[in-house]
This record gives structure tokens, C-alpha cells and sequence, in this order.
């Protein structure tokens, strides 16, 4: 069957249009088994209707004739002239399609279309996936159509959607008049989410936002790239950890300094205490602090905080802030 | 009847058709529904099976149109498993009449026609 639905609603407008002038009651009873017999006659043999049957103002003009129309029924008069209207327009749209036919390469500018249909069954999937995606996430008009947020679940929706418009688009002249038109109903809805959702893509596109929402609360702490902890006396701190209330650990910055403590490779350098990079520490008394007066530590306190820490690891730390701030100096309370 | 009609096809080929047709269209309908109750598309197809394969499609709908309207025809619409519903035709009692008065004067005139190709000497 070379005949399309199309071309048989074409047809029976045409000659619906050749024949505004009668009645609209007597119209529609001349015409009203025009769809059922196109539809035989374009399942009986190839070939276009109008090969088959003639222009359709010859037909009309054929059936007026042999109908010996000239009753003139009732009909209420503005609904004749939306008709007479309807049917002019119908018609100037035909004339329209054929003559947009030739620019474009083809008979009619409806042939063109028609070829384009598989495209827009593909399209409306989409855009039905993406229908989908907004209504569950309340998010806005993306590019992917996602599930409960995952991508993988919205590509799965999207091939879904799209064979099922594929689908539907070959079964359509099988559906029922209201089936039809709620599938005409559904379409505009998508095509008005489609432009509008296209329209707000752009907006965006254009304000540079491409979609990108900040995770973080709050951004305050987003420069910060490493933690120094000063003790009351303004002393640096090294070694230091933040949990938060729940005892999680509260991970800032990261690590652009090599350290030489990591260098035995203890994995993950997000897991190294703060500061990262003491030698950066902003407000450290980086030359070593003139030796305050210290009674009973001698000159150099390594060897004995050295061997301390497992003994008494509360009093070393006193021993060594005391002793030295030396930057190099090895922490001796390594007991995370 | 359909012999005359085909006598009448072939002989007059190069006269219009079309012409003919329009005078006889309206018993020859009455004909077809006379055996069985039909609708249009089946119709169409009995009479092109008859013979008459020149009737036009939009003739036979404006007839069958025109004769309900004068009152032979009655019509019942019939739900079809396959497509969209049917409305089909059949003879009412004023139909059967008109055929059979419309069939008699065909036959007579018929038979002038015949009898006066004869007389010239042509074969039917």
C-alpha cells in the first residue's frame, strides 16, 4: 500500500473544499464514507489516489452531479461560513505545500515532511525521556535525561522512550479517532516543553551557567588549601587533626607541597595530619626562636625526645616545644 | 440485464460512456441491491464486476446519496472487525418498486434500440 493516511486526508479535504458552497449537513453526507472508500481503493492496487481517482475536484464535481445536489438543508449560518472558511484555508494550505514542493525537491512540501516523520518519532522520544526527567528530578532541561538521578537509568529511559515513539509512530493509523487525539494532545505538550525547554538551555548556555550547581553549603572554605593550628602560645601545631561533631574526619585543602613524611608512600596524602605544608605556615617563627631559657634540656633535645615518645608521650611534646621549633624537627607523638 | 449492459458498453465505446451511464446509473444501483444489501466500496465493485467498468466512484456515492434521499433506500451502519464502521444500503419496498418500473422501461427501450440497430443491419 503505496497510500498514505495523509494523502487520503488530503484528498477528502479537497474535496470537502470543492464543495463548501452546499450546505454543511448535506456536505457531510455526501462525504462521509469518502475516508472508508479512499482507504479501500488505496488497499486494492499501488498508485496515488489521484491516478486512481482523479483530482479530487473532479470527484467532487462527479458526486455533486450525480447526487443532483441542490437541496438546500438547514445549516446554522455562521457555522457554514466557519466552514467555508476552514476549507479556504485548507485549501490555500495545499496550495502552499505544492508550491514549496520544488524548492525544497520534492512534489510537495508534504512529501518532503512525510520523509522527516522517522526523525521527529526519534525526537519525541527524547523529548518524552526528557518530559520525564524533569517532572521526577524538578530539575531543569538538561542535555541527558536521567532516573532518581543516575545517567546510566535515564539512558535506559531514553532508548525505551524512543523505541516506544518509534513503535508508536507506525502503529498511529491503526489507533481509534480518540486515541488519535489524545496522541495529538500528548504531542503539542511535548512540543511546547521541547521549545521551551530549548529556550531555557539556551538562556543558560548563553549566562554561562551550564547547569553547574555548587555542592558545597557553604563556600567559604573553598580556597582554602591547607590548615595551620597555632596552640595559645602562637606556636605552630603540626600534626594536627579536625573531626567534626560526629567524629568524622574534616578534610580541607590539599597537599602542593612534597613531604618528606610521605615519602615511604602511606597512601592517600589527604590523610596526612594538618599542616600539609608546615614550611608554608604563614605565621611560623621560621628561624629557629633564640633558645629561650630552658634550665634542664641541654643544647640539642633530639636523642632524648627521640627515644621518649612510647614512654611518656604527654611530656614530650612540652620538651620539644620548649627545646625547639625547628621546623625539620621530627614529630615525635606520631600516634595516629 | 448485464447482457445488455455489456452489448451497450461495447457497442457504443466510441459514443461517452460516461453519458450512457449517467442515464442508467441509477437502475443499475437499484439492480445491484436488489440480490444483496451492500456498501459503497462493495457496490462499486459489483457493478465493475457486472461490466460496468467505467463508473466513476464518485458517482456511484452521489447516487446512492440521491436515491436515499428520494426515499428507495434505507441505511444501517455495520460494525466491521477490521476498519472503521460501515454503512451499508439496501432496497426498501419503494425501491424494489422503482426498479422493477424503472427495469421494464429499460427493457422496452432496450429492445427499440436493439431492434432499430438490427433494422440498419448492425450486429449487437
Amino acid at each position: 500500500m503505496t497510500v498514505t493516511e495523509q494523502e487520503i486526508t488530503d484528498y477528502v479535504a479537497r474535496v470537502r473544499a470543492a464543495l463548501a458552497d452546499l450546505p454543511p449537513a448535506y456536505r457531510d453526507e455526501l462525504t462521509e464514507d469518502l475516508p472508508e472508500h479512499l482507504a479501500e481503493v488505496a488497499a486494492e492496487a499501488d498508485g496515488t489516489l489521484v491516478e486512481r481517482l482523479g483530482e479530487p475536484e473532479a470527484y467532487a464535481a462527479e458526486l455533486r452531479s450525480a447526487a443532483g445536489a441542490a437541496a438546500t438543508t438547514g445549516g446554522r449560518r455562521a457555522d457554514r461560513r466557519f466552514r467555508a472558511t476552514a476549507d479556504r484555508f485548507r485549501a490555500r494550505l495545499h496550495r502552499w505545500d505544492v508550491q514549496l514542493g520544488p524548492p525544497l525537491g520534492y512534489a510537495s512540501a508534504g512529501e518532503f515532511l512525510r520523509l522527516l516523520r522517522p526523525a521527529w518519532w526519534m525526537l519525541r522520544g527524547y523529548l518524552a525521556a526528557m518530559l520525564v526527567t524533569v517532572l521526577t528530578t524538578g530539575g531543569t532541561f538538561g542535555l541527558l535525561p536521567s532516573l532518581n538521578g543516575s545517567t546510566l537509568a535515564g539512558l535506559v529511559l531514553l532508548a525505551g522512550s524512543v523505541l516506544a515513539s518509534i513503535w508508536l509512530g507506525h502503529h498511529t493509523p491503526g489507533l481509534s479517532r480518540p486515541k488519535r487525539r489524545l496522541l495529538r494532545v500528548g504531542t503539542a505538550v511535548l512540543v511546547v516543553f521541547g521549545l521551551a525547554g530549548v529556550v531555557d538551555m539556551d538562556g543558560r548556555a548563553r549566562s554561562g551557567d551550564f547547569g553547574y550547581e555548587q555542592i558545597s553549603i557553604d563556600g567559604r572554605y573553598d580556597h582554602v588549601r591547607d590548615v595551620f593550628v597555632y596552640d595559645s602560645a602562637g606556636r605552630l601545631v603540626e600534626n594536627a587533626r579536625l573531626f567534626d561533631q560526629n567524629g568524622d574526619p574534616i578534610r580541607l585543602g590539599y597537599p602542593d607541597c612534597l613531604d618528606e613524611r610521605d615519602l615511604n608512600g602511606s597512601g592517600n596524602p589527604l590523610l596526612r595530619p594538618y599542616p600539609y605544608c608546615p614550611q608554608q605556615a604563614p605565621y611560623a617563627p621560621r628561624p629557629p626562636a633564640a633558645t629561650p631559657p630552658a634550665p634542664n634540656v641541654p643544647p640539642l633535645p633530639e636523642p632524648t625526645t627521640a627515644a621518649s615518645p612510647a614512654a611518656t608521650p604527654t611530656a614530650t611534646p612540652a620538651a620539644t616545644a620548649t627545646g625547639t621549633l625547628a621546623p625539620a624537627q621530627p614529630s615525635p607523638t606520631r600516634t595516629g | 440485464m448485464s447482457l445488455h449492459y455489456f452489448a451497450l458498453h461495447t457497442s457504443v465505446q466510441c459514443v461517452d460512456t460516461t453519458q450512457l451511464l449517467k442515464g442508467v446509473l441509477d437502475l443499475a444501483v437499484l439492480a445491484v441491491l436488489r440480490e444483496e444489501d451492500g456498501y459503497g466500496y462493495d457496490i462499486l465493485r459489483r457493478l465493475r464486476e457486472a461490466g460496468l467498468e467505467e463508473v466513476g466512484d464518485a458517482s456511484v456515492y452521489g447516487t446512492l446519496r440521491r436515491l436515499f434521499a428520494a426515499g428507495l433506500l434505507t441505511t444501517y451502519v455495520v460494525p466491521s472487525e477490521a476498519g472503521p464502521h460501515r454503512k451499508y444500503y439496501s432496497l426498501n419496498a419503494a425501491g424494489r418498486d422503482q426498479l422493477t418500473r424503472s427495469g421494464k422501461l429499460w427493457r422496452s427501450f432496450a429492445t427499440t434500440m436493439d431492434a432499430l440497430l438490427d433494422d440498419r443491419g448492425m450486429a449487437a
